[in-house]
């Protein structure tokens, strides 16, 4: 395999900008530190309390208290650091308007539970005999509350909920409504809303952490169903089944079987391909009359769909999740692509899988409507951002912010000036621009034939197009050169390790954990770079196990 | 001592039921001159920022003339109604380092420090106010939006950035859904309210079990949420008394559920007077005394009506003297002064709720093509009960955007040695700024 030479590659993920970056720590993802130097042995960064995020919250509903609970959407934003919602997740604090969204989503999710037969039926173990049954009360609380909070509760603990169930019973005159009141404490408390996996000693006095046997179910259920543990898993945690490697192995095989799985994915492809912005897509009706509503929702379906496809239904390579033909599309995604869409009479939210036409170059996540239409603009492409996304979220490189007081206008089109790469180009004369933007614009220039919301053509503004250029050695003539490039890169594959492994972490790597990240690299390779592997390979891992105690004054944030 | 807490007189009344009757109106309750309740309090100060995304265009932004005698500039032209209720601020610098683009200006405007980590390090003014002012009503502050975003510049702390509502129909509904009792309104004791309460005691139980296991950054997270909890008892606890007897205030009639797109375009216009409505009667009827209202949201693309781009494109690429980035800007100056004239509507002794609020209008930066610093766009606003000038262009060529946030802690009566650190540091207000 085609190696870049560590020097190369040191000036290569500073991006030669001639401006320094913002004042950011160095980012250890670079894979440089490796070749220069063995990585030291693993050391685990303290653990960070971790705040649910919107989807594992909904998640976690839906498994603790029913699928047909409609979980409310006003709840905190997630919070992105460097990209990353995972990352925010363990450094941001919650809003006082968070606390009290999370107070109304409570009773609104306690209501549907308790108000609906079918529901309670299937959460509540006991009928109530009436306000004052304590003993079904109490197992109400038990068996809900180990649910959300991923944990038997302690004595003390079902002593307050179910005297706070009871009060509200005999208030309210009705225990069913009066137990709302116990569920929605469940609901509000730090212990649901947060991870706290902290980790204890191994033995007595001991600077060595390991993560508890229920520490460890909720790790990893989180990280590979982005939701609470089941109670299989609570129970194998309980058994001590999690304290070993065999155990731990056992319970990763089975849930990385279950469809939940798919869901611990999507949050990750979700995350890592900023596919949240697609809800939030604005483009320009008269410049593109076929955009509808609902194209955000049905390009971020494609991506998720192709995922799980990688992953899991064909265990492929995944750097041919960037080449490869095939795809989910429903009705308008099919005719926006070209493709004939196999279904009769299907519905706008049904998938189906096709293989893209020859006819275009369209192939691959970068020709997806998702990518395409994210990075643009509302009236246009934008060469720029479909260039930094490449260079950020599949390369792992830090783009810095441009200067201050840079003339950044781009000359209207002209018959000199038509196509988008002559009109850059100009503005690419200038060196402060040029430093960053030629490892930008060229890039995404490639990507031309697509225009801001993904649709094929063959010129820009009646201009033939120039799609050539370099990927850090690699010369190209079009997408077909610059994709197989993108695949053979050395760093495609480093990075999603790198943004897998924030991902479970919910940190941001330094030299000390390098170690273990090179480990998941070669294991990634050694497997043919299937995403399944990696999961299982981050999940089994013996680091995914390890601690460290928290630094005072610290923290551990990320 | 305050003479006479309109709450603490209804409790003392009523024995603290949670009954209400039939109040006197407001009239009866001012004292003489109608420029106070009968107690001899003041009416209150409120403070809000009003912030638009993207900068302006300083060449046609700065007003002529100076102090009393200036002309309006042709961006602050739709505002030009208001201008007796206006203090034009120019010249000022965000002396805090420039290094992220759209955010660099508003964290040295707003806390007097750089941007880290994509976070403010420090509270942002409006919440400094809400330290001081926003335990005497429901809401300690209220963050809203036109724009369908939640991001804003208002920060509890680090890391701790408050999100807003940019739904008219959500905010109705929180502020003026179930609960809500207009003046004078009756209601029968809702035991629900002290079930809730209990609920938040177990919460609060269960956090502070939590803690003592957490490291020092996540203790200091874990209170910062249940500083949130405590903040919802005390609306309840609002809820249970009765409302304050403020003559304007009642019951806004509830926004659309959905105010539809043009076009395929936002209707900024019809979004931003339905919440200039509902921001409006939440200050008259005191539910909050702080605000935070992104118009728009840094680096935002919105499409507005006739724009050929998105916003952010057209502030970089538009090439020559961006004609159509100015007249995004006259639109967005004309909903803001559609804004203040929903403060302006509304009477309060023998002003406006307008002369009792203090806002603080601004950008991310100067010039939007080019991120600059220098010039910063700030315009105050009402304010006049607090001393504030009005119909008054102030020229602070260099001076730092600072100032203006430590006289506005000022005028707010927050009591503060220093505003911000290192260079965002200022001891001192902007001179000229007070009757």
């Amino acid at each position: 395999m085609r190696r870049i030479a560590p020097a190369l590659l040191a000036s290569a993920l500073a991006l030669g900008c001639e401006t320094p970056a913002p004042a950011t720590t160095p980012d250890a993802a670079a894979p440089v530190d490796v070749a220069v130097t063995p990585p030291t042995p693993y050391v685990p960064q303290p653990a960070a309390l971790r705040r649910l995020t919107q989807s594992q919250y909904a998640n976690a509903v839906h498994d603790a208290l029913g699928e047909s609970v409609i979980v409310p959407r006003a709840l905190e934003p997630d919070t992105v650091i460097d990209g990353s919602e995972a990352l925010g997740s363990s450094a941001a604090s919650l809003s006082p308007r968070g606390v009290e969204q999370y107070q109304d989503a409570a009773y609104a999710i306690a209501e549907q539970v308790l108000r609906d037969a079918a529901r309670r039926a299937a959460v509540v173990p006991c009928t109530p005999s009436g306000v004052d049954d304590m003993a079904c009360a109490q197992r109400f609380v038990q068996t809900v509350g180990r649910k959300l909070w991923r944990r038997a509760l302690t004595a003390d603990e079902t002593a307050t909920l179910t005297a706070l169930a009871q009060r509200a019973a005999t208030t309210l005159n009705d225990p069913l409504r009066g137990w709302e009141y116990a569920l929605a404490a469940m609901l509000q408390a730090p212990d649901f809303l947060y991870r706290a996996e902290l980790g204890t000693p191994v033995s007595m006095g001991s600077g060595e952490l390991r993560f508890s046997g229920g520490e460890m179910a909720s790790r990893l259920s989180f990280f590979l169903w982005d939701s609470i543990p089941d109670d299989a898993l609570l129970d194998a945690a309980a058994r001590g089944d999690l304290d070993n490697d065999a155990g731990v192995a056992r319970e990763v095989d089975r849930m990385l079987a279950s469809p939940k799985a798919r869901r611990g994915l999507r949050a990750f492809v979700t995350d890592w391909l900023k596919l949240d912005g697609l809800d939030a897509l604005s483009k320009d009706a008269t410049v593109f009359p076929s955009f509808s509503a609902d194209f955000g929702a049905a390009a971020r379906e494609e991506v998720l769909r192709n995922a799980e496809s990688f992953a899991f239904d064909d265990a492929r390579d995944f750097r041919d999740f960037f080449t490869a033909r095939e795809t989910w599309v429903n009705r308008r995604l099919a005719a926006l692509y070209g493709v004939q869409f196999p279904l009769r009479e299907a519905s706008v939210n049904e998938f189906a899988r096709v293989t893209l036409p020859t006819a275009t170059p369209r192939r691959g996540f970068l020709g997806s409507a998702a990518f395409l239409a994210l990075e643009a603009h509302p009236v246009s492409t934008s060469p720029t951002l479909r260039g930094k996304f490449i260079r950020e979220q599949l390369l792992c490189f830090t783009v810095p912010a441009p200067p201050v007081n840079v003339n950044t206008a781009i000359p209207e089109p002209s018959t000199s000036l038509r196509t988008l790469r002559q009109r850059l180009e100009q503005h690419m004369t200038a060196r402060s621009c040029r430093s960053c933007h030629i490892s930008l614009d060229p890039i995404g220039l490639t990507f031309e034939r697509f225009d801001g919301i993904g649709r094929y053509r063959n010129t820009d503004n009646g201009a033939a197009l120039d799609l050539r250029g370099t990927l850090d050695g690699a010369t190209y003539n079009d997408e077909d050169g610059f994709l197989t490039a993108l695949h053979d890169h050395p760093l495609l594959p480093e990075c999603i390790v790198n943004r897998l492994y924030r991902h479970a972490w919910a940190q941001r790597e330094t030299r000390d954990q390098r170690e273990e990240i090179v480990r998941l690299r070669d294991a990634f390779a050694a497997d043919g770079y299937r995403l399944r592997g990696l999961l299982r390979a981050i999940a089994t891992g013996a680091a995914f196990r390890r601690a460290s105690a928290a630094v005072d004054g610290d923290g551990g944030a990320p | 001592m305050k003479a006479l807490d309109r709450r603490t007189l209804l409790r003392g009344v009523l024995g603290g039921a949670a009954v209400s009757i039939a109040l006197p109106p407001l009239e009866a309750m001012m004292n003489g001159n109608g420029t106070a309740w009968a107690g001899g309090e003041a009416f209150p100060k409120r403070f809000g920022v009003y912030f638009w995304g993207n900068g302006v265009l300083p060449d046609r932004w700065n007003p002529t003339g100076e102090g009393t005698t200036w002309t309006p500039s042709p961006i602050l032209m739709p505002l030009a109604s208001l201008r007796d209720r206006l203090t034009v601020v120019s010249g000022t610098r965000v002396a805090t380092l420039n290094t992220v683009p759209h955010g660099s200006g508003p964290a040295g405007l707003l806390s007097g420090d750089n941007e880290v980590n994509g976070s403010f390090t420090r509270p942002s003014l409006d919440q400094l106010v809400a330290s001081a002012v926003g335990s005497e009503t429901r809401f300690r502050s209220l963050e809203t939006g036109v724009q369908r975003s939640d991001g804003s510049y208002s920060y509890a702390g680090p890391q701790q950035r408050n999100p807003i509502e940019s739904d008219p129909r959500a905010l109705f509904n929180r502020l003026f859904g179930e609960g809500f009792r207009a003046p004078g309104e009756t209601s029968t004791p809702d035991p629900r309210l002290a079930l809730r309460r209990s609920v938040l005691d177990a919460v609060t139980g269960q956090g502070t079990s939590l803690r003592q296991r957490l490291g020092a950054n996540d203790r200091r997270r874990l209170e910062e949420h249940l500083d949130g909890v405590r903040a919802i008892e005390r609306q309840l606890q609002r809820l249970e008394e009765n409302p304050p007897s403020l003559a304007a205030c009642r019951r806004p009639d509830a926004p659309p559920a959905e105010i539809p797109d043009v076009l395929g375009r936002p209707d900024m216009r019809a979004r931003a007077q339905a919440m200039a409505n509902l921001l409006a009667m939440a200050l008259a009827c005191d539910l909050t005394r702080v605000f935070f209202h992104m118009y728009s949201q840094p680096v935002n693309n919105t499409l507005f009506a006739n724009a050929p781009a998105g916003h952010h494109q057209l502030t970089h690429d538009e090439p020559g003297a961006q004609p159509q980035v100015f007249a995004i800007l006259q639109l967005i100056m004309g909903d803001l002064a559609l804004f203040l004239e929903a403060l302006r509507a509304v009477p309060e002794g023998d002003g406006t709720l307008l002369d009792h609020t203090l806002v603080l209008c601004t950008s991310d930066c100067s010039f939007g093509r080019t991120h600059a610093l220098d010039e910063y766009p700030i315009v105050l606003a009402g304010g006049r009960s607090m001393g504030l000038r009005g119909n008054t262009h102030l020229r602070a060529r260099g001076e730092n955007a600072s100032k203006v946030s430590y006289s506005i802690l000022q005028m707010m009566g927050v009591r503060a040695a220093d505003f911000g650190v290192g260079a965002g540091r200022v001891t001192e207000g902007l001179g000229g700024l007070l009757t």
